[in-house]
């Protein structure tokens, strides 16, 4: 083969050239640590990264939900606990006083009765640390229970001004839960009732103010045959939300981990697709740098040499 | 019997063969950094030999004419991979633009070790359905509804931006093909002023190893914009037609190349005379077009599909839904694709007309962004069964598989280029090292021949003083 001069520089040039860039991309794997950066780098990783890239977007974002809706289910687990304290004081004191005569004594317990209510009142417009208020349905702007007092400052009547539809949130692909909880329902269908259902038969309002009216009046009789197994029926039914609360709370909880989960098999397969290999890259960078080097000094050598060098 | 006198002509002769021989060598070492460069040898012969009748009598030598080693096939050859070259270097060239418009490019951050892309369309849209998700966790709550409106105006931010700044790719490309197209007609007319130089020069019996060599370069420039085929005539002219309208025919340039507008304004490519369209399958020119028509008006169709069924598909979920004042039916986005989507002006001045709710007067109904946070895990349909984010995805490595693709392509018509370039430079190359042997060899046979004549003269000399003395 004949050689001419440029044949020589022209595949110089060329080899420089692809050892030049063979060492620029494995320079910058080994800075980012990063195989894959562009779309033209590997088409199929940078699809599955994006997509990874919005699942773990999602997942973050059910993460989120989880802790709001779990501090909302904290606070709404905490006024039924407390209101399933009033309803069995109430169910203690009506077994108490269908036995007593004395009308102080019953006065005096007609007064605890007015208390309770009044703390009942409390719990039902509960708002939680974002000022909704959590036993209104959908209708968080609003106190949900309002009374009417008479002349006396007793409480005879509540009202319901909330609503039974709950609103959703997405805390699992799929699943959904509500921070929110009815006060009230007595549609028959839907959310349960905290306060009121009429599928339990359960009224704490219109129960306690019941009581209270026949320990004021004296009425013992209508205390153990009507009151007390109406407050039976609250009673049953404020257990029956202290379990759902309990449930929403394992439901959160196990969505939680699974998501604290997924956050992590999302951050190692994004980070399996692209991170480089950094052992085998700079293995590379070195065995392509000692080619350069070798390119460049056998091409200083073979350039110097010319039949100029040997003429007189 | 050539006598005295005959040889001393024969050594003058002599003289001015080595003479030539030098020059020719010159002239090669002058030129040994011209690529299209062939090397040049004299071509001599004895000269016609004296008949006498102890048989023919040698005369010298003699200059019959200057040619090059230029290898025909290897031209073509490299004319035609300097096509495919030029139409791959134009595609990677403008594709790169656009991928580098999209940003979406994976790194890791100081606050996120995990490698993601963070700058693009695709985080813009997980967050936007993210932040309808958020809504629903206090649906009353004007921040999350700030949140909320704010990732919408980012998404429709960055579809205004990619599509503007693509569709400034896409008008590039077409300025290019009309630069092209010029630079291709500058290159016809000179093709053909040189073929009658040519022609005339060889016609005169000279050597017009020069005017080959520039209509050769003028040749591969013309290749890199556009392919053609060209057949060399008897008398050294080359006829070049582009896409088989003849385009150089003798010394005429007959017609040429004239980009027009189809109507869509993507310029095409048709001959200025006789108006036929002209289809290329190499050349800058055809890479403008195969990437503006190709890679870039697919990823430009995708990205006003996705913006117009985000458009058309939240819109349907979100005009149903009450906002905190009960009121109903406005749309969230606007537009009706990528250059034009748009957040609701209203909305952005005041994020309680968010329409969160799912009924009116229950500021803690969230249904409606809970409906528009799911649609983003949606499969849909109409973006071929996947979701928003999963079609993006699709199209960005769809663009990056074309790209790919180029970049595959292009290194080995690399590789194919320097193996053809080898074997022309090893063929037709200048050596420095063989001219400076030559040099020595001619520089001697001077000598020699400067040698015969002073001889020759001695020996005169010698046949005049019989006279004198």
């Amino acid at each position: 083969m004949r050689v001419s001069t440029d044949s020589f520089t022209n595949n110089f040039n060329y080899q420089i050239g692809q050892l030049e860039s063979q060492q620029t991309i494995l320079q910058a794997e080994t800075t980012t640590g990063l195989k894959v950066t562009l779309p033209e780098d590997n088409p199929g990783v940078m699809d599955q990264v994006l997509n990874l890239q919005g699942e773990a977007s999602t997942n973050n974002q059910y993460q989120n939900n989880i802790s709001q809706v779990q501090a909302s289910a904290n606070t709404a687990s905490n006024a039924i606990n407390s209101l399933q304290t009033i309803v069995e004081k109430a169910g203690e004191i009506a077994t108490e006083a269908g036995g007593v005569t004395s009308s102080s004594q019953l006065a005096s317990y007609a007064t605890q009765v007015s208390q309770l209510l009044q703390q009942a009142l409390q719990l039902g417009n509960t708002q939680d640390a974002n000022g909704n208020y959590i036993f209104g349905g959908t209708d968080t702007a609003n106190p949900p229970f309002s009374a009417t007092t008479d002349s006396s400052g007793n409480v005879t009547g509540v009202t319901y001004n909330g609503n039974t539809s709950l609103a959703e949130t997405e805390v699992a692909p799929g699943l959904t839960v509500s921070a929110q909880n009815a006060g009230e329902n007595n549609t028959g269908s839907g959310a349960s009732g905290v306060f009121a259902d009429s599928r339990t038969g359960a009224d704490v309002f219109s129960h306690l103010i019941s009581l209270q009216q026949d320990l004021q009046s004296g009425n013992t009789s209508a205390i153990s045959s009507t009151d007390t197994p109406n407050l039976t029926k609250d009673e049953d039914n404020v257990v029956t939300q202290v379990s759902a609360n309990g449930v929403l709370q394992s439901t959160l909880q196990a969505a939680g981990n699974t998501a604290q989960q997924n956050a992590t098999n999302f951050d190692s397969e994004m980070s399996n697709d692209t991170n480089a290999n950094l052992a085998q890259t700079i293995t590379q960078l070195d065995q392509t740098q000692t080619a350069f080097q070798a390119a460049l000094q056998s091409g200083a050598m073979v350039m110097q040499l010319s039949l100029m060098e040997f003429l007189p | 019997m050539v006598g005295l006198f005959g040889t001393l002509d024969m050594g003058a002769r002599s003289l001015g063969v080595q003479q030539e021989e030098m020059t020719v060598s010159g002239q090669n070492l002058a030129n040994v950094n011209n690529p299209s460069y062939a090397d040049e040898q004299l071509v001599i012969s004895d000269s016609t030999p004296d008949e006498t009748p102890i048989g023919d009598e040698g005369t010298g030598v003699q200059m019959t004419g200057i040619t090059e080693t230029r290898n025909p096939l290897l031209d073509t050859q490299i004319q035609g991979e300097t096509s495919v070259t030029g139409s791959l270097t134009a595609q990677q060239t403008s594709l790169q633009n656009a991928e580098s418009y999209l940003d979406e490019q994976i790194t890791t951050t100081a606050s996120s070790a995990t490698p993601d892309s963070p700058n693009g369309l695709a985080s813009d849209l997980s967050n936007l359905f993210a932040s309808f998700q958020g809504l629903t966790d206090d649906p009353r709550d004007l921040s999350l509804r700030q949140t909320a409106t704010q990732a919408a105006q980012q998404v429709t931010a960055q579809f205004n931006q990619v599509s503007t700044q693509l569709s400034k790719v896409q008008a590039d490309l077409n300025t290019s093909v009309q630069n092209d197209v010029a630079s291709a007609n500058q290159d016809l007319n000179s093709i053909a002023t040189l073929n009658q130089q040519i022609v005339e020069a060889q016609s005169a019996g000279g050597s017009a190893v020069q005017l080959v060599d520039q209509r050769e370069q003028t040749l591969e420039n013309l290749a890199g914009l556009a392919n053609f085929s060209a057949t060399t005539q008897a008398n050294g002219a080359v006829n070049v037609s582009i896409g088989g309208v003849a385009m150089v025919t003798g010394a005429n340039a007959v017609n040429s190349l004239q980009a027009y507008d189809p109507g869509d304004g993507n310029l095409l490519v048709q001959a200025q005379t006789g108006g036929t369209s002209i289809t290329l399958t190499g050349g800058s020119i055809e890479g403008e077009i195969t990437a503006r028509d190709g890679a870039l008006a697919t990823l430009q169709t995708g990205l006003n599909t996705l913006a117009s069924q985000l458009i058309t598909q939240v819109n349907s979920i979100y005009s149903a839904g009450y906002d905190l004042h009960g009121n109903t039916g406005q749309d969230l986005f606007t537009g009706t694709n990528a250059s034009d989507i748009g957040v609701n002006s209203s909305l952005v001045n005041d994020p309680s007309e968010f329409q969160a709710a799912g009924v009116s007067g229950a500021a803690g109904n969230s249904s409606v962004a809970l409906a528009l946070g799911q649609l983003g895990s949606q499969k849909l349909s109409s973006l071929n069964n996947q979701t928003f984010g999963g079609n993006y995805a699709q199209t960005v490595s769809d663009l990056g598989n074309s790209i790919s693709s180029v970049n595959d392509n292009l290194n080995n018509s690399q590789a194919v280029a320097q193996m053809l370039s080898n074997d022309r430079t090893s063929a037709s190359g200048v050596s420095l090292d063989g001219e400076m042997t030559n040099l020595i060899q001619y520089q001697k046979a001077y000598e020699a021949s400067a040698e015969l004549i002073t001889t020759l003269n001695e020996m005169l000399q010698t046949v005049v003083s019989m006279k004198t003395s």
